[in-house]
């Protein structure tokens, strides 16, 4: 077969498959482009809105920041990490241990209940993983803020595709969690590895899938079947993932 | 008639008209990646309509010149393909547009596109910047956001996903 002959059967497959655009989607587009929110304010305006807010977010510390106790995030008392570090490390023991009822084994998409007008992107600042018995624990340490959302699915098997990339890769353990945070980034405040094997009992290895336009995904390898608890923690701003350990 | 690299210029500064003007001769091409990475033709347009979107916001990333402004759209609605199949993840599974094969089709066509639809999106990707629209493989690295030489390596291993007996002399 030459190339042409590739070609052609190719494109005529491409054809197949496509089809024809409708006729509407240039005035789609325009309309579409046309009345998008406005993301070019200028630059002072934005300047200007950044300093109120940190005004604002500086007076609300400092008037009850001192006085308020532990913070609570979904009945969990919290306390604060001393110092993020990008490698895996034993963390401190949480002062509540998650029951077993908490776990779930499906997907999951979490909120931040955060009211802070947020900055473009969540940079995450640290990756810490400990074990505890009956679970494991990854921490996403967020240097600014929390993302606002975060969608965490299960599959069986821990073979994930690379994004952009494509590639293949697979992790160790037999089960994966996909942790996929929207409007962060890995590589601003983050320069730790982005492949962390733990050799825990039930959190085997957490790994970069995806760290692209503003979407991060890890992948995790975990050992037994993939149930965990996720939640968010502030001071410091933190996404805590338990994940249950085989019986 | 008006230079393209001041409309470029207007555009940057926030005239969504000059935007527009740019991206339209790109959308045909943008909608036949997007529906040959997702393989369903709305979902094309609406993935089309939203990079649109955030290739408006974020046009003022854009570097280099107007040689950079088909790789840089079209590598955002790849993402955007990529977005939409992890929403899906997420909601409702949809099954590929099927066309039935034209009966006169020979075998071996229909082979090749069922063949095409086994491959991922990612795989896909390569095979329609380089076959379909016929982007030179600088631009398709660009687009990827990998070396010439990966962006090759792609193709030809996509390709021969296709067709084990393929050569990279009947490829490139």
């Amino acid at each position: 077969m030459s190339n042409d002959d590739f070609r052609r059967e190719l494109n005529s497959a491409f054809d197949d498959v496509t089809g024809t655009p409708s006729s509407g989607l240039r005035d789609r587009v325009r309309s579409a482009v046309t009345q998008a929110p406005e993301a070019r304010a200028p630059y002072w305006i934005a300047g200007v809105a950044a300093a109120l807010i940190a005004v604002l977010i500086v007076g609300v510390l400092y008037i009850a920041g001192p006085l308020k106790p532990p913070s609570t995030v979904g009945g969990v008392t919290t306390t604060p990490t001393p110092s993020a570090s990008a490698s895996p490390s034993a963390e401190p023991s949480p002062s509540v241990s998650p029951s077993a009822e908490q776990f779930v084994c499906t997907q999951e998409v979490i909120q931040s209940t955060s009211q802070d007008t947020p900055p473009p992107l969540a940079y995450i600042s640290g990756l810490r993983t400990g074990t505890h018995g009956t679970y494991d624990r990854l921490t996403i340490d967020f240097g600014n803020r929390l993302p606002p959302q975060v969608k965490i699915g299960v599959q069986s098997g821990t073979t994930f595709t690379l994004s952009p990339s494509g590639m293949q890769t697979t992790l160790k353990g037999a089960n994966g969690i996909l942790v996929a945070i929207n409007e962060a980034d890995l590589h601003t405040s983050y320069s730790g590895p982005i492949d962390i094997v733990t050799g825990y009992p039930g959190l085997a290895e957490v790994k970069r899938i995806e760290d692209f336009e503003g979407v991060v995904q890890l992948g995790l390898g975990v050992n037994g079947p993939a149930c965990y608890h996720a939640f968010y923690l502030t001071n410091p701003n933190r996404l805590v993932i338990d994940v249950q350990t085989p019986a | 008639m008006e230079q393209r690299p001041q409309v470029l210029a207007r555009a940057v500064e926030g005239d969504p008209e000059s935007f527009s003007r740019l991206i339209e001769p790109l959308l045909d091409q943008a909608y036949r990646l997007a529906a040959v990475m997702l393989a369903d033709r709305t979902a094309a347009e609406d993935a089309v309509q939203e990079a649109s979107i955030k290739a408006w916001r974020k046009v003022r990333q854009l570097r280099g010149d107007l040689n950079s402004l088909r790789p840089w759209f079209l590598s955002i609605v790849a993402n955007e393909c990529r977005m939409t199949r992890r929403t899906r993840w997420w909601s409702v599974l949809k099954l590929p547009d099927i066309v039935s094969p034209a009966r006169d089709a020979p075998e071996s066509h229909a082979d090749l596109r069922s063949a095409l639809l086994r491959l991922s999106p990612d795989e896909r990707l390569p095979l329609v910047l380089h076959f379909y629209l016929d982007l030179p493989l600088d631009e398709v690295a660009r687009t990827l956001g990998v070396s010439p030489s990966a962006a090759k390596s792609r193709v030809y291993r996509a390709s021969k996903r296709l067709r084990a007996d393929l050569t990279i002399e009947e490829v490139f």
